[in-house]
């Protein structure tokens, strides 16, 4: 055991928080194309798709550098790039599964934010039990065609492209009868409706999909076999940016404590009640325990291991985290922490939502209600740990045997 | 960066663990409930034969040159078997405590004693007021000649009955200083304090004008204090890495049950309402792993966060193994509540280190200092 970086990866942060100081834009991102700016200098820099092979653009970098880099940009507060879900999981399925043509005509683009990507999974009736999803795909000779409804569909309203879901056989089991596809979202036929959330913003939108056309040269694997690989791609969701998030966190709790420091209470500063203090204590404390973990998962993936259902404990364990933490922050924060404007300055949160707006503190704790339910709800983890970690034996379930519908 | 054992700490692990799992079986546990010493001599020198009672010694003091991590490794196996023995005592409170502060010859004299079994230390800690800082002592000892005079009531002494050497802060002329004193001594009275985990001993220590020599001040007199709060930091991480044991203990048996145990038809580890608390019992117990390794590699380190990251594991680990255990019950049911039945071992054991150099109040209060600065 040894925790301390290594003098490469010391040098290497220096490189990258220089850069950072450099380049880190000085007025707010208003705009896509102010934020596909700022994407496209990271890129250039080279701290996008790091970890993606040098022969799609990527940098064959270790975890531990893209992990650094993400945790400089977090400690920077930098504004988030844009094409999250094209970097950070549809890239890399199609660097895995896509062929040869597929990674030549759509990696490029992805990284360099040419193409907006979003995900097209979950479905009205198909949320945890993503494999009851309807959506289907009929089989056209050359091409296929497309008729459903997604939802929670993120960045689907500035998506140009999606990775699509789709029953391609009812007949069979309903994990078996799906396929992964590529399918272009600016066509007729596919229709995009944002959701407004209860944050009042909307990162998720509706997909009414009504005779849309893909291609066969866009089917991602084999014919049925999409099940197998969105579960590679629901891997990608969790880990690697552990670290980052736990360094926001941190900057949060900084300006919580400064905001306990003014808030009075009994006359005298809320930071001194004993209570406020046990609480603040034990936040620091489970914030730093998932530093620790995140520290771990890092070992593991610099061993070239995949978490595999370890990351379920790490998913769980910090987005269950993130609620108590903005709990106590409304707690501590009592009106204030409600607001989603006129704070006074030194109580407010300033936060990147990646939709070019300045976060609240009102908006993150409305924010981590979604935690516990995107990429896996909590219930689905604890499934996951207990079947797949513990060996607890399965439930006796009527979906596991016969056809989907 | 790398936050996993080396091979050696593996296979020190698996020694441990191979060790106990042969030598102290749950029989052996409540076979030393009513032995008077409480442990078993003939074990206790085969771990010093092992080298697990030097750990943390250097070479030269008879000792295995290894740190913190190693020491955690060796006690969360301790927990994991609900060792009866005075290991934490005498390894960490006396030996850890000596080799932070004692002198040449203190440490010539007690670690390669220690470490070979032949003699047993422990420290005296806390007072009537439950206080673990420092600060609290309210012990005097006066100038007599050459040393000094002792004088007070100690609570919750461990393993003081079978200890050769107690480490005892009093307040001396110059200010807070750390004693050697024996407690087979006149003026040293021993009462036994009985508690709920019958593999644990205590005692309540009261001095009367125990006289001790020159030689008996460990460290500077008047200068105990920065001694004594890492001595506690330390021992709260060891204190950890058993209950740590405990609680891995308990999960791994409430998964073994849920798996065999079956009710309406089916293993009850079926039903999502154990499977969740399993799995919630798992995902705790692997925290306080990261809790417990990474604060005992920051104290062997001297990293910066060393001292705030030994109260987090404290007080997050007294409070996760808390749950494990009392989940376990829970997973088991009835039978869980038996005598008969082992959860209640290790279940116990946890409890009785929850406040053991610092509850997790205590510690959370450290934290908050550490992030919000003092009240």
């Amino acid at each position: 055991m040894d925790l301390n970086y290594t003098a490469e990866d010391t040098a290497f942060r220096k490189k990258v928080r220089a850069w950072l100081e450099q380049n880190l834009p000085r007025t707010p991102i208003r705009t896509l194309d102010e934020r596909r700016a700022w994407h496209r200098k990271l890129c250039e820099a080279g701290y996008l798709g790091m970890g993606w092979p040098k022969a799609y653009g990527g940098g064959d970098a270790r975890p531990m550098e893209q992990a650094i880099v993400a945790d400089e940009l977090a400690r920077a507060c930098a504004p988030a790039p844009t094409n999250a879900l094209g970097l950070g999981i549809v890239g890399p399925t199609i660097v895995v599964h896509g062929t040869e043509a597929q990674k030549k005509r759509y990696l490029r683009k992805i990284l360099m934010a040419e193409e907006l990507w979003c995900q097209l999974y979950s479905e009205p009736n198909a949320g945890s039990d993503l494999a009851a999803l309807r959506a289907s795909a009929e089989d056209r000779g050359d091409h296929f065609i497309v008729n459903g409804q997604k939802t929670w569909t993120s960045a689907g309203s500035i998506a140009d492209w999606g990775l699509l879901l789709a029953r391609t056989d009812p007949a069979v089991a309903k994990h078996k009868g799906i396929t992964c596809l590529l399918m272009n979202m600016r066509q007729p036929g596919v229709e995009v409706r944002p959701l407004k959330q209860i944050t009042g913003s909307s990162e998720f939108s509706e997909v009414f999909m009504t005779n849309a056309r893909v291609e066969k040269s866009d089917q991602v694997g084999r014919l049925g076999e999409g099940w197998a690989i969105a579960q590679t791609t629901l891997g990608y969701e969790r880990g690697g940016r552990a670290l980052a998030r736990i360094t926001s966190y941190a900057s949060q709790y900084g300006r919580l404590v400064e905001a306990a420091r003014r808030i009075r209470r009994h006359g005298r500063p809320l930071v001194d009640d004993p209570i406020i203090r046990q609480k603040l204590g034990r936040i620091w404390a489970e914030l730093e325990v998932e530093r620790y973990g995140a520290l771990r998962m890092l070992t593991l993936l610099e061993r070239g291991e995949h978490p595999g259902a370890g990351g379920s404990l790490s998913k769980l364990s910090y987005s269950e985290f993130e609620k108590r933490f903005m709990e106590l922050a409304m707690e501590i924060l009592g009106p204030y922490g409600q607001l989603t404007e006129g704070a006074p300055e030194e109580l407010r949160l300033e936060i990147d939502t990646a939709v070019g707006e300045q976060g609240t503190w009102a908006y993150a704790f409305l924010w981590s209600r979604a935690g516990t339910i995107y990429a896996g709800s909590s219930e689905i983890q604890k499934n996951v740990i207990g079947e797949r970690i513990l060996g607890l034996p399965k439930e006796t379930r009527a979906d596991r045997v016969g056809g989907a519908r | 960066m790398n936050f996993s054992f080396s091979e050696d700490q593996v296979l020190l692990r698996n020694s441990v663990r191979a060790f106990l799992d042969e030598q102290c079986k749950p029989a052996h546990v409540r076979a030393m409930m009513h032995d008077p010493r409480g442990y078993d001599p003939g074990l206790w020198s085969e771990m010093a034969k092992l080298g697990w009672l030097g750990l943390p010694f250097p070479e030269k003091h008879g000792g295995a040159g290894l740190g913190m991590v190693e020491l955690a490794i060796a006690i969360e196996e301790l927990g994991r078997a609900a060792y009866p023995g005075p290991y934490l005592p005498s390894v960490v409170l006396g030996g850890v405590g000596l080799l932070l502060g004692g002198s040449g010859g203190q440490k010539d004299t007690w670690l390669p004693a220690i470490a070979s079994g032949e003699k047993r230390a422990t420290a005296a800690l806390i007072e009537e007021t439950l206080d673990w800082d420092p600060a609290s002592t309210t012990a005097t000892a006066v100038r007599s000649g050459d040393g000094w005079k002792v004088s007070g009531l100690k609570r919750f002494v461990p393993w003081a009955h079978v200890a050769d050497v107690v480490l005892v802060p009093a307040r001396g002329p110059e200010g807070l200083s750390l004693f050697l004193v024996d407690p087979r001594q006149a003026g040293v009275t021993l009462s036994r304090m009985v508690g709920i985990d019958l593999g644990s001993r205590w005692s309540e220590l009261r001095l009367e004008n125990v006289g001790v020599g020159a030689n008996a001040v460990v460290g500077q007199p008047g200068g105990a204090g920065p001694l004594l709060e890492a001595l506690l930091r330390r021992a709260a991480v060891c204190a950890s890495a058993e209950m740590l044991g405990a609680a891995r203990r308990c999960v791994d048996m409430s998964v073994e049950y849920a798996k065999v145990r079956e009710q309406f038809g089916q293993p009850i580890g079926s039903f999502q309402a154990i499977r969740h608390r399993c799995a919630e019992m798992l995902l705790e117990t692997e925290n306080s792993h990261s809790a417990v390794y990474y604060a005992a590699w920051a104290l062997e380190a001297g990293a910066e966060d060393a001292a705030v990251a030994a109260s987090i594991c404290k007080s997050y680990v007294s409070e996760s193994a808390r749950r494990a255990c009392g989940d376990a019950i829970q997973v088991h049911g009835g039978i869980g509540f038996t005598w008969e039945y082992d959860l209640h071992l290790y279940m116990k054991r946890a409890k009785a280190l929850e406040p053991l150099f610092g509850d997790a109040e205590f510690h959370r209060e450290l934290v908050a200092r550490h992030v919000a600065g003092a009240r």
